[in-house]
């Protein structure tokens, strides 16, 4: 039976998303370099960072970005094994498996030859590489972003940024209430996890699990109108007005400063 | 099906994020006319719905295993347009939060998987149900029929896009500069996995969920109705027929005589064999309209007319298939009232 | 347009409520709430306590009959926008029963200031008035957490700030004290009774009597047939087993005493001394 198996399953997928939100919400008050940064200034020098992963076409500049990244981490107060943990599971071990045939049939130049038949080309490395490489860096940035910078923030940010404040609502919103269908849906599981005794069949398990959507579909429909009455009686009248408190410090111009400069270093070298 | 950083080119990105833009433009206006003041209390609610449904690890007769994406019944459930929004919205939490799926790369996931996957699936639903019953056995087929096609669709168009990367970034001696595999390898790559594992988990999840929300709430499904009644279905075949004529050149694409640096041939050097339904994909293809393009036209002309044939074609059947199943209901219903009057 | 009435805040004349068409959750529901009464709603679960509440947060609107609130009736229309709206939804604060719906935003810091932020109060005010609140309720050191990341006693607590934030006049809780430990119940009490005085008025749902003795100068019994079945003075009803046996507000328990086996109604669990 698959059963006792597919529930386990499902519970450590819920817990672990369960902590991974608690660990991200500490680390983001951690007194560390980048969570002293703007939100705004965060986003915008981080994601031109990865924009730049994605231009750069030899490996000294992707392993130099890495090293920065790296670096940030340590600055940042972000536990190292956390980081790698979340780093190099399956995203890069997912991309080494793409990467692997890649070496191979990329034509091109014989690198080397493994048992006189399989040959790997110099291409075939360098094309697996960058693509390693490339996600490893993008990761690293992102992580350093989500590490250091609370949800609110960042919506702050992304409402600077223009983007339509009903997203930024709806986007908030969710997060919020992600965690709470995640513990509904964690119980729901564990209570049926305690009533198992030898498990239940494929057909059995498949059957509980539409019940269980729609129980947790019709749960976050009620929510939705209960939570509209809850704002409404606040005051809410279709568009939520927000406190907007960023304000940019010295240390955020340091740092702005410092990126801009890297990145245009960066970029100059690859149009060199 | 989510692509991480990386694999796509920046060019590419910031392509399919432009190609997304006017999707969620009408997305939010749409939503916003129809929910007004509740839209964002109800997408947020539904977004985190979906969100815990993507997480769901659905097991599959005989022993695998595999998550949704729940694309298709977001759509029928709230309308196409609310369904771009609020799985936009999931892609969006899992990239920046969850690290699933990249941020430069989120325009193509959201186009792959918040506009193809329920514009495609909701299309089709439409066309098998019909005007049928909201609690019909057609219509749980067009759930389950619309979310495997729907799904189909999306994972042929991130194929196309991980597809060209080789053909059109390559340094100078031919080394692949993004994902590496040409039209040839990503498109049966991708196509293969959701035919046979991620459709199956789709229509599996949309099915049962449908199945349980006819049986005990199906005012949540006939809330379509109210958005039938706008008369802007129009609006969601043309995106429909916008997306399938995006996706039925595809099978030009894959057999190697327009693109493809990688022939068939070479990767059967390579690998000692072509994937199957590389092979069987390119000769189905090319059976109705040989190499796609129609004698004494231009090329351009020819794959426009063969989209209009493949679009036609699809619908047809997909109607046939409608018409045949309410058909059978009919005349079970007639069997079954029979019997009551005769016992 | 809102007359300052002071002394008569509710007036509700026949109000019936039904669900989704045809399922009745209040009937013929008269009373006048007048400033400075502290109102205890006290009836079985699905009596509709919750729905009562929430027609008189201007949330829900009654089948039929007429609700006046400081002398404007009030309807879909006249809540939707505009000064008036806003008016009523500064005066009026409901705390939901359940926290996850009243808390929906990022942090607690934001759930505070949403209120008076929504009804276009100036950027520093809403700011000393949060800080204030969070104080009073001793609670600063959550500013900066999401609310999910709460227990359940400190959800609470946010709840209430949420809606005290606004200044209201009228208060409506639902259910405020299920879940709490003795110790928050104490000091939830001990706040509403610093808190009222003889311009306001608080109306709370509540299953826990001893709650109603403490707090409320009057009590609204709602039936199972969705009726008022009694409204006045606390002491009158809540020595009167057999009125609370009738209405499900306490149940008949038994007790072995020695070899001797006898049935009391059952009030509260601290008061049998065995």
């Amino acid at each position: 039976m698959t059963g006792g198996g597919f529930l386990a399953r499902n519970i450590a997928g819920f817990t672990q998303a369960l902590e991974s939100v608690v660990v991200t919400e500490d680390l983001c008050h951690a007194p560390g370099l980048m969570q002293g940064l703007d939100p705004r200034i965060k986003v915008v020098t981080l994601m031109l960072f990865i924009i730049l992963v994605g231009l750069a076409q030899d490996f000294t500049l992707l392993i130099a970005i890495f090293i920065l990244a790296l670096l940030l981490v340590l600055l940042s107060k972000i536990p190292i094994a956390l980081y790698l943990k979340r780093l190099l599971i399956f995203i890069p071990i997912f991309t080494a498996v793409i990467a692997i045939p890649a070496l191979f049939i990329t034509p091109g130049t014989p690198l080397l030859s493994i048992a006189g038949k399989a040959v790997i080309t110099a291409q075939g490395a360098h094309t697996a590489g960058l693509l390693i490489m490339r996600v490893v860096d993008s990761l690293s940035l992102g992580l350093l972003l989500v590490f250091t910078t609370p949800w609110t923030k960042l919506l702050q940010a992304l409402r600077w940024l223009r983007l339509p404040s009903l997203v930024v609502d709806i986007l908030g919103m969710t997060y919020r209430y992600i965690y709470l269908l995640l513990h509904t849906a964690n119980s729901m599981f564990l209570a049926r996890q305690s009533r198992t005794i030898g498990g239940f069949s494929g057909t059995e398990n498949r059957r509980w699990l539409g019940r269980a959507l729609v129980t947790t579909m019709v749960k976050s429909q009620y929510l939705s109108e209960e939570v509209y009455l809850a704002m409404l009686s606040r005051g809410y009248q279709g568009e939520i007005h927000t406190l907007n408190e960023l304000t940019l410090r010295r240390r955020d111009f340091i740092w702005m400063a410092f990126a801009l400069a890297a990145i245009s270093l960066m970029v100059w070298s690859i149009y060199l | 099906m989510h692509i991480p950083d990386g694999y796509l080119s920046p060019a590419t990105c910031g392509a399919m994020y432009v190609v997304s833009a006017p999707f969620w433009y009408v997305a939010v206006q749409r939503v916003r006319k129809v929910l007004t003041h509740r839209t964002v209390p109800a997408m947020a609610l539904f977004s985190a719905f979906i969100f815990i449904l993507m997480m769901f690890n659905v097991p599959l007769p005989g022993g695998t295993t595999g998550h949704a994406v729940g694309g298709t019944l977001v759509a029928i459930v709230l309308g196409p347009w609310a369904a771009v929004l609020s799985i936009s919205v999931v892609l969006a939490i899992q990239a920046v939060l969850f690290g699933d799926g990249g941020l430069t790369s989120l325009g193509a996931n959201c186009f792959n998987m918040a506009v193809v996957l329920p514009v495609v699936g909701y299309f089709i639903y439409r066309v098998i149900s019909g005007n049928s019953d909201v609690n019909s056995t057609r219509r749980l087929v067009g759930a389950i029929v619309g979310s495997y096609l729907g799904i189909i669709a999306a994972s042929l168009v991130t194929g196309l896009e991980l597809g060209i990367q080789p053909l059109l970034f390559h340094t100078a001696d031919g080394t692949p500069l993004y994902a590496p595999y040409g039209l040839n390898v990503a498109i049966p790559a991708m196509t293969i996995g959701h035919l046979v594992i991620a459709g199956p988990v789709e229509a599996i999840v949309t099915g049962l969920v449908f199945f349980y929300l006819q049986k005990s709430h199906s005012a949540l499904l006939s809330r379509e109705a109210s958005q039938k009644s706008e008369g802007k279905l129009w609006f969601v075949w043309a995106g429909a027929l916008v997306v399938l004529a995006f996706a039925t050149p595809l099978g030009l694409l894959a057999s190697d005589t327009a693109w493809g640096e990688w022939g068939a041939v070479e990767l059967k050097k390579a690998l000692g064999y072509i994937p199957q339904g590389m092979t069987a994909l390119s000769n189905l293809w090319h059976a109705p309209l040989p190499d796609y393009s129609v004698q004494g036209m231009g090329d351009v002309v020819g794959y426009i007319i063969s989209a209009l044939v493949g679009i036609a074609v699809i619908g047809f059947l997909l109607w046939l298939l409608g018409r045949w199943i309410s058909r059978k209901n009919e005349i079970k219903k007639n069997r079954s009232s029979m019997g009551g009057s005769a016992g | 347009m809102i007359s300052l009435d002071n002394t008569l805040i509710y007036k509700a004349k026949d109000l019936y409520y039904d669900y989704l068409g045809n399922i009745p959750a209040l009937r013929n529901i008269c009373f006048n709430i007048g400033a400075g009464e502290l109102v205890a709603l006290v009836g079985a679960n699905g009596s509709g306590k919750s729905t009562l509440l929430k027609i008189l947060d201007g949330l829900l609107f009654p089948t039929s009959g007429e609700l006046m609130a400081f002398g404007t009736r009030l309807s879909e229309k006249i809540l939707e926008t505009g000064n008036l709206a806003a008016e009523f939804r500064r005066r009026v604060g409901l705390v939901f029963q359940d926290p996850d719906v009243q808390l929906f935003s990022p942090t607690v810091w934001d759930e505070v200031t949403f209120g008076p932020l929504q009804l276009g109060i100036s950027k520093d005010e809403v700011i000393s008035r949060a800080n204030e609140t969070l104080e009073v309720l001793n609670i600063s050191s959550l500013r900066e957490r999401p609310p999910y990341l709460l227990s359940g006693g400190e959800k609470k607590k946010v709840s209430l700030a949420s809606v005290l934030s606004l200044r209201p006049q009228v208060l409506l809780l639902d259910e405020p004290t299920t879940g709490l430990d003795p110790w928050s119940q104490g000091n939830l009490i001990d706040f509403l009774l610093q808190w009222a005085d003889k311009g306001k008025a608080l109306v709370f749902s509540t299953q826990d009597l001893d709650v109603v003795e403490e707090v409320a100068t009057r009590i609204i019994v709602i039936g199972a047939s969705h009726d008022i079945v009694a409204d006045g003075m606390p002491e009158e009803f809540l020595s009167d087993s057999d009125f609370l046996l009738r209405n499900n507000l306490i149940h008949e328990h038994s007790h072995r005493h020695k070899e001797l086996v006898h049935r009391h109604p059952h009030l509260h669990e601290h008061m049998h001394e065995h």
